[in-house]
C-alpha cells in the first residue's frame, strides 16, 4: 500500500523540490523532479534500477539537496550540466572495495537428482570467475563470499547444466538428467582428453554402466556389439581362453601383428602371451596377460582408431589403442558398495548328430561303396566288438554341464574436495561344463588415492591393482570328440567305477582329462601422475607405471592317459612346468599449457616416453616318476631338462606432442606428432616418426543454425596421418642361433632361429578419415558417420615360403599395400524421457572392405596363388563345386583348364571372400520406476567354410542333413555317397569339397548378446541403504544358418561360447 | 614465460636424443650370432647335435608312430593300423593319400628343414677363421653326410625333387626338381665327400655320431639302389671287414645300445630314455595303434629265430596280434637300454649280397644271405639261379628289417616288385608308387609342377 502526498508548488518552475510518499520508486522520483524543476534526469550507467523504491519527504528543499538525499545509501552521485543532472556510478573507495567483500554473501545450498537424492560430487562454480566447489556426500555446498547478484553454475556427469542466482539459502537445487550425453562426456584420449563435443578424432566409448550389465569375466567381453568398428570374436568357450580382436578390419598380414596396444591408467599393458606351448591348457593359443584385468574394476574403456586419435601412440598405433580406465573415488561421504552374484552356464549350441541307427546305416553303406567285406579288424563300431544297440549323446556326456560361477565384490571409496580414494576387492570362482572337478578363480585388490594441495597446483594420483588367477583346467578340449565320437561307443565307466577302456578299444575321453593345466597368474599393475601447475596456463606431469606379472604353470601327463594296452607306467608320467616373469616400467614426463591465443583456446602438449620390458621365461620337463602322486615334485622326477630358458628385453622411447587451437568450440584443430625409437629393428631402422592433423567444424555453432529448433548440434571432422606398427617379436634382426634344450651327446642342441633377414624395419599405415556427428530436437537423436579409408604399406610379413628354403615363413616387409576402407554408423535415440519411464535406443553397424591395392612381383612371390590384387586379404581360392556326379556319386569340380584332371594349382579359381560384410549392435535401454531392463543384440554377416572332421562313412559321427546321400545311380542327391575313407576317388573329392565353394555357408548371425533386468529397491530411510537385485543373461538366444556349432567360432570345433544366467544383489550404504 | 617453455623444450630434446643409446639392447643370453657359433668348435658340435636330435624326432627317419618305420610299414604291407578310419594314418594306410595330408607335409618340411641346417653349417664353416683344419672337416663331413641321407629318403618317397645345396632362400624358393638319376649323382658325391673328410674313429664310443664308415653304410646303400652294383659290393665289404663290427650271436642283443652290429643309432632326449621305436609294444589287445600284418608273421620260416626274439604275440579276446618287439623297452630305464639304430651289419650283407648278384658271383651271395640266415638259426638257402637269390634276399630283407624305416617299401619299389602289393592292400594304385608333393609347396613354389602322377 501507497500512502502519498503531494503538495506542488503550482506556479513555475522553481529550484525547489517538494515531494513526500513512502516507498516511492527512483523512476517517480525523477520525473516529479523533472515535472517541478524542469531539469533532464540523464542516467549514465545500467547499474541505476530505476525501480529501486525509497522513502522521501522533501519540502521545498533545494535541488542538490533533494538529490543528494534521493542518492543517499545508493551507489550512486550525481553532477549538474546545464539543465540535465546526470546520475552516474559513485566510483568506490578502496575503504569502499573492502567493505563491499564482507558485503558478498556466503550461499549454501543441496544439489539432488531428478528423485530428489542428493547428488555429491556436484561441481557448483560461480559464473565468470574461478570460484568453485564441490558438492558434500549429502549434496550440501557452501560458497562463502559470493557476490549477492552472482550466477552459478551446477553440473554433473549425465546431467544438465544448471544455472540459478546466488543467494544465501537457495535450498535443494534439482538437477535434471541431459537428454543429450554429449554435452558433459569427456572422453579419455591418452596424454590428453577432452570434450566429446570438441573431439577431432575417432574415439569409441562404453562405461562402466554397460559394463556392469554384462555377467562376463573377460574385459574383451564387454566390447562385443557396443563400438563400431571393433569386431570382437571368442577362439573358445573355455575358462581363461583368449579373445581376437580387430579394429577397422586386418592391416597386417601376420596374424599376430594386428593386436591394439593396451594402456591401462597409464601404463602399457603388453599383450605378448605369458604361456608355454608346452603348458598350454584347452583354450586355444596361450596365456593372455589381459585375463588379469577384472571387468568390474574399469571405469571407462575408450578405443581410439583413426590418426588424429592414435598418431600420438606413434610405432604402436596402427592398430588402434584401447584405453582402460580403473574406477576411482569420489567426493563425498564414504560409500561401501558391496555386490554378490551366481552365474549358471552352458555351452550356446549342440550339433546335430547322427543317431546310432542312422550312424551305423552310414557306416554299412560306407564300406559297400568301398567293396570292403568284412568289416576291418579296427571297425569296432560296426563289427560288432561294440554294442550296437547302445546310445550315447556325448555332446550332452561331456560338454553338457553346467558352469557356476560365484562372484563377489566390494569397494569403499569417497574423500574430500582434495584427497578421494578408492579401495576395491573382488572374488571369482568359475567352474566348467566338462565333467570333473575343474577350477577357474580369480581374485584382487585394487586401490587408488587422488590427492591435491589446497591451492590445487600440485595433484597426484596413485593406483594400484594387483590380482590373482589360478586356473586348472584339462588339457584336451573334448568338443571335437564329442561330436566325432560313435553314438555306440562303450560306456565311460566300467562297473567298478573306474575308466572304461573296453579291452583297449577306444580312447576313453574321460582320460584325457587328466592331463591337466594349472596356471597361477599373479599381476601387479601400478600407476601415478604427478602434476604441478607451475603458472595458469603451464603445468608439468609425469607418468609413471611399473607392471609385473609372474606365471606359473604346469601340464602334467600321467600314464593313466594313455591306453592301458600300451603297458605303461608312472616311469612314463610327465610334467612340463613354465616359470614366466615380465616387468616393465615406463615413464613419462609432459609439459602442457593452455592459454588464449586471439579468440581461442590454444592447448598444447609435449612429452617423452621411456618403456623397459623385460620377460624371462623358464620351461622344464620332469618325467619317469615312482609315482603319479609325486608328479608335481619336479624333484622327484628321475629324468630333467630344461626346454627353454630365455630372456627378451624390449626397450623403447619416443618424444609426443599435440598442438591444439579451438576457436569459439567452432573451428578445432588438432596436431598430434610423435618420434619413436624400438629396440625391435636393427641399428638403422630404428627411428621413425608419425604424425597426424584433425580438424573439426561444429557447424551448429555458426549463426545461420543457431537456435533452430531441429538440429540442436552438428559436426563435421577429418583427420590424416600415419602411425606404425613394431609388433614383429625381438630380436628379429640378429641372425641367430637359439638353444633348443635338448640335448645329444652331452652337447646341448642350438638351431638358427630363423631365415635370417637384416633389413625389415616399420611398416606405416595411413588413415585418412571424415565423420560427421548430428543432434536432432535437443540431441534427443544423435547419429554419427564415419567413413575411413587406411593404407598399410611395407608391411612385415612372415612371406610364406615353399619348404624347400627349410622354413616355412620369413620375417620381411612386403611391397605390398593394403587398403582397409570402411563405414561406421551410429544412431542413438531417446524415445521416452518421462519422469517415471525412460527408454533410449542405440544402434550401431560398421561394414570394412580389405583390398590388396598393389603388389609389385606378386606373380613372382610366393603369395602368387593366395592373393589377387584388388581382393581382400582374407580370400579363399577354391575349388567351383559342380554337384555331385549322379552316376557314380562323386563330387564334381569345374575343370578350368580343360585337362581333365582337377589340381589345386590349375582349377582353385573360385575366389570367396571371408571377411565380415558388416556388424554391429542394437541396444536398448529402459526404465520404469525403478525397474530397469537392458538389451543388446549382435549381428554379424558373414561366410564361412565349414571344417568337416573326416569323410562321411568313416568312423567319425556327422551331422544328419548328410542322409540326404547319393544312394545309387541317378541319385541328384546333395551329398556324395558315403566311404569308409579307403577309396582315393571319395576321399579326394570330399577334401577337395572342403575347398571347394560347395563348403561355403552362411555363418551370419543375430544374438541376444546380453539382458540385464534390475531393481532397485526404494530407500525405506532417506540416505540409507540401497539395494538392487539384478539378472542378467549372455547369448541367451541365437539366430543362425549356420548348422556346425556356434557362428561365432571361425576356426575349428573348440568349445563354444557359454549361454550365462546370473543373479545378483548390490548394496550400497 | 616463453623462456621456460623453450628451455623446457630444449631439455626434453636433448634428452631425447642423448638417449638414442636407451632402445639399444643386448643379445639375450639364449641367443648366439652365427658368427660365434662357427668360431668355436663346441658350439657346432651343438649345431650338429640339433640336426641329430631332428633326425630323431621330426620326419622319415624318426623311431615313433609318425616317422617312417611305421608310416612306410602301413603304406606297405607290414603294418594294421587301428586308428580312426579317416585318419592321417588311415590314408596312409589305405594307400589313399592326398596332396594335403599332414604326414606327407610333415615328411617333406622336416627334410627340407634339415637339410637347411646341414648347409647352415657348411656355410659357416666355410667362412669361420677359428676351426682348425681337422675339425672343419669332420664337421663337414657329417654335414654333407647328412645331406646326401636326407635327399636320399626324399627322393625314394617322393620321386624327383629339388636337390637343395645352399641356405640362400632366394634361390630355394624359386628351386626346381631334380631327376633321380641326377639326384644319385648329387647325393653320391656328397657323401663320397663325406667318406674322405670323416675320421675311421668314433667322436663317441656310442655310434651315435656319424664317422667314415657310416658314410660308407650309406654310400653302399645308394650304389645299391642306383644299381652301381661293383661300388656297392666295395662299399659293403669295407665295412663288413671292418672288425668294429661284428654279430651278436643272440638275437636280444642286436638293439641294444652297446651292439657291435650297429654302426650308427641316435641317442635318445632323455638319460633315461630308451628308442621311440618302444611305442609298437602294447601289452594287451586288440592293439592301440598298430600290429604287424599276419602275412609278415606268416613270411617267416618256421625255427625263424627273428619271429620269436624280434616278434611278439599279445593274445586277445577273439584272436593273436603281433608287435614288433625289436625294441624291448617302453618306458625310460636307468640307465637306458635302447638307442634307436638306423645302421647295421646285417644291411651290408644284404646289399653286398645283391650286388654280388646282379654281378653273377651267385657263391658270394649265397655265402653272404646264408650268413643272415645263420643268425637267425636257418638253414641255407636253396636258391640256385640268380632270380631265386634275388629273391631270396628280398625275402631275407622283408623279415630282417621289418619297421625299420621303410626298407620293405623301399626294397619293392627299387626291385620292381611293388604291384604284388594290390594283392594285400585293395586300395593300391600304380601311382601310390610315389607321394604326392605337398600341395602348400605347389601352391607356393609352381616351379615344382607337375605334381606326380595321380595325385
Amino acid at each position: 500500500m501507497i500512502v502519498s502526498l503531494m503538495q506542488v508548488s503550482a506556479t513555475t518552475f522553481g529550484q525547489n523540490v517538494t515531494l513526500k510518499e513512502n516507498r516511492i520508486s527512483l523512476e517517480k522520483v525523477f520525473n516529479e523532479i523533472t515535472r517541478q524543476t524542469g531539469y533532464n534526469v540523464f542516467l549514465s550507467s545500467d547499474q541505476v534500477k530505476l525501480s529501486t523504491t525509497i522513502n522521501v519527504d522533501f519540502k521545498d528543499l533545494a535541488l542538490t539537496k533533494a538529490i543528494e538525499k534521493v542518492l543517499a545509501g545508493l551507489p550512486l552521485s550525481y553532477s549538474l550540466e546545464q539543465k540535465t543532472i546526470v546520475i552516474k556510478e559513485k566510483e568506490k573507495s578502496l575503504m569502499d572495495r573492502i567493505i563491499g567483500v564482507f558485503a558478498n554473501i556466503d550461499v549454501s545450498g543441496k544439489v539432488v537428482d531428478e528423485n530428489g537424492q542428493p547428488i555429491a560430487g556436484a561441481n557448483i562454480r560461480v559464473k565468470g570467475s574461478s570460484q568453485a566447489t564441490t558438492s558434500d556426500s549429502e549434496g550440501n555446498f557452501i560458497l562463502r563470499a559470493v557476490e549477492e547478484n552472482a550466477v552459478l553454475e551446477i553440473s554433473y556427469l549425465g546431467y544438465q547444466l544448471k544455472e540459478i542466482k546466488a543467494s544465501k539459502n537457495i535450498g535443494n537445487i534439482k538437477m535434471e538428467l541431459a537428454v543429450g550425453k554429449l554435452e558433459e562426456v569427456s572422453v579419455n584420449a591418452g596424454y590428453y582428453s577432452v570434450k566429446e563435443r570438441e573431439l577431432t578424432g575417432s574415439i569409441a566409448r562404453i562405461g562402466s554402466k554397460d559394463i556392469e550389465n554384462q555377467p562376463v569375466t573377460n574385459v574383451f567381453a564387454t566390447m562385443y556389439g557396443r563400438m563400431p568398428g571393433v569386431n570382437i570374436t571368442q577362439a573358445s568357450g573355455a575358462p581363461g581362453g583368449n579373445f581376437q580382436i580387430r579394429i577397422r578390419g586386418q592391416n597386417s598380414l601376420r596374424d599376430d601383428g594386428n593386436d591394439p596396444l593396451y594402456i591401462v591408467d597409464g601404463v602399457p599393458f603388453s599383450s605378448q602371451t605369458i604361456g608355454a606351448n608346452q603348458t598350454a591348457g584347452f583354450a586355444p593359443g596361450t596365456t593372455s596377460p589381459l585375463n588379469s584385468i577384472n571387468p568390474s574394476d574399469i571405469s571407462s574403456i575408450e578405443i581410439l582408431k583413426d590418426a588424429d586419435a592414435t598418431a600420438i601412440y606413434g610405432s604402436r598405433g596402427a592398430n588402434g589403442v584401447v584405453l582402460i580406465t580403473t574406477k576411482r573415488g569420489k567426493v563425498g561421504k564414504t560409500a561401501f558398495n558391496i555386490g554378490a552374484s551366481t552365474s549358471f552356464s552352458k555351452i550356446t549350441t549342440f550339433t546335430d548328430r547322427m543317431n546310432t541307427v542312422q550312424y551305423l546305416a552310414m557306416r554299412a553303406q560306407g564300406y559297400a561303396n568301398d567293396n570292403i567285406t568284412p568289416y576291418p579288424t579296427s571297425a569296432y563300431d560296426i563289427n560288432g566288438t561294440w554294442d550296437k544297440n547302445r546310445y550315447t549323446n556325448w555332446q550332452k556326456e561331456l560338454i553338457g554341464g553346467t558352469a557356476k560361477v560365484n562372484n563377489f565384490q566390494g569397494a569403499v571409496s569417497g574423500g574430500s574436495e582434495k584427497t578421494q580414494f578408492m579401495l576395491g576387492t573382488n572374488y571369482r570362482t568359475e567352474t566348467t561344463v566338462l565333467p570333473g572337478d575343474f577350477r577357474y578363480d580369480k581374485g584382487g585388490v585394487n586401490f587408488n588415492i587422488k590427492h591435491g594441495t589446497d591451492a590445487d597446483n600440485f595433484n597426484m594420483v596413485l593406483s594400484a591393482n594387483y590380482n590373482v588367477q589360478r586356473n586348472d583346467q584339462p588339457t584336451t578340449d573334448l568338443t571335437e570328440i564329442s561330436r566325432n565320437l560313435a553314438p555306440n561307443a562303450p560306456a565311460l565307466y566300467d562297473g567298478n567305477g573306474g575308466l572304461n577302456w573296453d579291452n583297449g578299444t577306444w580312447e576313453n575321453p574321460l582320460a584325457k582329462l587328466q592331463q591337466e593345466f594349472i596356471g597361477k597368474v599373479n599381476t601387479l599393475v601400478a600407476g601415478s601422475v604427478l602434476s604441478y601447475r607451475i603458472s595458469p596456463v603451464l603445468s608439468l606431469k609425469a607418468n609413471m607405471g611399473y607392471t609385473d606379472i609372474r606365471n606359473v604353470e604346469t601340464k602334467v601327463s600321467p600314464y593313466t592317459i594313455y591306453n592301458p594296452s600300451y603297458g605303461l607306467t608312472s616311469a612314463s608320467s610327465s610334467i612340463y612346468l613354465n616359470n614366466t616373469t615380465r616387468y616393465s616400467w615406463t615413464i613419462e614426463p609432459q609439459l602442457t599449457w593452455k592459454s588464449k591465443i586471439g579468440q581461442g583456446n590454444f592447448e598444447g602438449l609435449v612429452g617423452t616416453s621411456f618403456l623397459h620390458q623385460e620377460s624371462d621365461r623358464l620351461v622344464q620337463f620332469g618325467s619317469g616318476f615312482s609315482s603319479n602322486s609325486l608328479i608335481y615334485n619336479l624333484a622327484s622326477a628321475t629324468t630333467r631338462s630344461v626346454n627353454v630358458s630365455d630372456k627378451t628385453v624390449y626397450k623403447y622411447q619416443a618424444i609426443f606432442a599435440r598442438l591444439n587451437y579451438n576457436l569459439k568450440g567452432t573451428y578445432i584443430f588438432n596436431i598430434t606428432g610423435r618420434r619413436d625409437g624400438s629396440s625391435r629393428f636393427g641399428p638403422n631402422k630404428r627411428f621413425a616418426e608419425f604424425g597426424a592433423l584433425g580438424a573439426a567444424w561444429v557447424f551448429s555453432n555458426e549463426a545461420f543454425l543457431k537456435d533452430n529448433g531441429i538440429l540442436s548440434f552438428g559436426k563435421i571432422r577429418g583427420s590424416y596421418g600415419i602411425t606404425g606398427n613394431d609388433q614383429i617379436g625381438d630380436y628379429q634382426y640378429y641372425n641367430t642361433y637359439a638353444s633348443t634344450g635338448v640335448s645329444y651327446e652331452n652337447s646341448v642342441g642350438i638351431q638358427p632361429t630363423r631365415l635370417f633377414n637384416p633389413n625389415f624395419g616399420w611398416e606405416s599405415n595411413t588413415k585418412l578419415e571424415l565423420a560427421m556427428e548430428a543432434g536432432f530436437f535437443k540431441d534427443k537423436v544423435f547419429a554419427t558417420a564415419a567413413w575411413y579409408n587406411n593404407r598399410s604399406s611395407n608391411q612385415l610379413v612372415g612371406i610364406p615360403l615353399p619348404g624347400t628354403t627349410g622354413f616355412t615363413s620369413l620375417t620381411a616387409n612386403l611391397a605390398a599395400t593394403v587398403r582397409n576402407t570402411g563405414l561406421e554408423f551410429t544412431i542413438r535415440t531417446v524415445n521416452i524421457n518421462k519422469k517415471n519411464f525412460q527408454w533410449e535406443t542405440s544402434f550401431n553397424i560398421s561394414a570394412n572392405r580389405n583390398r590388396l591395392i598393389a603388389f609389385p612381383g606378386l606373380e613372382s612371390s610366393t603369395y602368387a596363388n593366395t592373393y589377387k590384387i584388388g581382393k581382400p586379404l582374407d580370400i579363399r581360392n577354391l575349388y567351383q563345386y559342380a554337384g555331385v556326379n549322379p552316376a557314380n556319386g562323386v563330387y564334381r569340380f569345374i575343370d578350368f583348364n580343360n585337362d581333365n584332371q582337377i589340381t589345386s594349382l590349375e582349377d582353385r579359381k573360385f575366389v570367396a571372400d571371408l571377411t565380415p560384410r558388416f556388424f554391429g549392435g542394437l541396444e536398448n535401454q529402459l526404465k520404469f520406476k525403478d525397474f530397469s531392463l537392458n538389451f543388446l543384440f549382435q549381428f554379424v554377416k558373414q561366410k564361412n567354410t565349414f571344417f568337416p572332421a573326416g569323410i562321411p562313412g568313416s568312423a567319425i559321427n556327422q551331422p544328419t542333413y548328410l542322409l540326404n546321400v547319393w544312394q545309387r545311380a541317378g541319385d541328384n542327391s546333395e551329398y556324395q555317397k558315403f566311404s569308409s575313407g579307403a577309396n582315393n576317388e571319395t576321399l579326394t573329392a570330399f577334401y577337395r569339397y572342403a575347398d571347394s565353394n560347395g563348403a561355403l555357408t552362411d555363418a551370419s548371425f543375430i544374438r541376444l548378446k546380453n539382458i540385464s533386468i534390475s531393481y532397485d529397491f526404494p530407500p525405506i530411510i532417506r540416505g540409507t541403504a540401497r539395494l538392487r537385485l539384478y539378472f542378467k543373461g549372455q547369448n541367451l538366444f541365437t539366430f543362425t544358418p549356420f548348422k556346425n556349432g556356434d557362428p561365432e567360432l571361425r576356426f575349428g570345433s573348440f568349445l563354444p561360447p557359454l549361454r550365462v544366467g546370473s543373479f545378483g544383489v548390490q548394496v550400497q550404504f | 614465460m616463453k623462456n621456460i617453455k623453450t628451455i623446457f623444450f630444449l631439455v626434453l630434446l636433448s634428452i631425447t636424443l642423448g638417449c638414442d643409446k636407451f632402445v639399444e639392447v643386448d643379445l639375450p643370453n639364449s641367443l648366439l650370432t652365427s658368427q660365434q657359433v662357427f668360431d668355436n668348435p663346441q658350439t657346432v658340435r651343438a649345431a650338429l647335435a640339433n640336426v641329430y636330435t631332428k633326425l630323431r624326432t621330426e620326419g622319415v627317419l624318426s623311431g615313433s608312430l609318425s616317422g617312417g618305420g611305421s608310416s612306410l610299414g602301413l603304406y606297405a604291407d607290414e603294418l594294421i593300423n587301428y586308428s580312426l578310419a579317416g585318419t592321417p594314418s588311415d590314408g596312409i594306410y589305405n594307400n589313399v593319400l592326398i596332396a594335403s595330408n599332414p604326414t606327407v607335409l610333415n615328411f617333406w618340411n622336416s627334410a627340407y628343414n634339415h637339410i637347411y641346417c646341414a648347409n647352415s653349417v657348411l656355410e659357416g664353416i666355410n667362412s669361420s677363421n677359428n676351426l682348425t683344419e681337422s675339425e672343419k672337416n669332420m664337421f663337414k663331413g657329417e654335414a654333407l653326410f647328412v645331406r646326401g641321407l636326407v635327399h636320399f629318403y626324399l627322393l625314394n618317397i617322393f620321386g624327383d625333387v629339388p636337390y637343395v645345396s645352399t641356405t640362400d632362400f632366394e634361390v630355394n624358393k624359386r628351386i626346381s626338381r631334380s631327376s633321380v638319376s641326377n639326384l644319385y649323382q648329387l647325393i653320391i658325391a656328397d657323401l663320397v665327400t663325406a667318406e674322405r673328410l670323416l675320421m675311421p674313429t668314433y667322436l663317441s664310443s656310442e655310434r651315435t655320431i656319424p664317422n667314415k664308415a657310416v658314410a660308407t653304410a650309406l654310400l653302399a646303400r645308394v650304389y645299391l639302389y642306383d644299381q652301381k652294383w661293383s661300388e656297392a659290393a666295395a662299399s659293403a665289404t669295407a665295412i663288413i671287414n671292418n672288425p668294429n663290427f661284428t654279430f651278436n650271436q643272440d638275437l636280444n642283443l642286436t638293439f641294444l645300445k652297446e651292439s657291435a652290429t650297429t654302426i650308427w643309432q641316435f641317442k635318445p632326449q632323455l638319460a633315461n630314455s630308451n628308442a621311440l621305436e618302444g611305442t609298437y609294444i602294447f601289452t594287451s589287445a586288440p592293439p592301440p595303434s598298430v600290429s604287424l600284418r599276419n602275412e609278415l608273421f606268416n613270411a617267416f620260416e618256421p625255427g625263424d629265430k627273428r619271429r620269436d626274439q624280434w616278434v611278439k604275440a599279445v593274445q586277445g579276446s577273439s584272436a593273436v596280434y603281433y608287435h614288433a618287439y625289436k625294441y624291448k623297452q617302453n618306458v625310460s630305464t636307468t640307465p637306458s637300454k635302447e638307442y634307436s639304430v638306423v645302421f647295421r651289419l646285417a644291411e651290408q650283407y644284404l646289399i653286398r649280397a645283391e650286388a654280388r648278384a646282379k654281378l653273377g658271383d651267385l657263391t658270394g651271395a649265397l655265402q653272404d644271405i646264408n650268413k643272415i640266415r645263420g643268425l637267425a638259426g636257418l638253414n641255407n638257402s636253396q636258391a640256385s639261379t640268380i632270380s631265386a637269390v634275388l629273391d631270396a634276399i628280398l625275402q631275407e630283407r622283408r623279415v630282417e628289417f621289418f619297421t625299420e624305416f621303410g626298407h620293405r617299401f623301399f626294397d619293392l619299389k627299387r626291385t620292381g616288385k611293388i604291384s604284388s602289393l594290390s594283392t594285400v592292400k585293395p586300395g593300391w594304385d600304380i601311382n601310390d608308387v610315389l607321394w604326392p608333393i605337398p600341395e602348400t609347396e605347389l601352391l607356393t613354389n609352381p616351379l615344382l609342377k607337375p605334381q606326380n602322377p595321380g595325385y
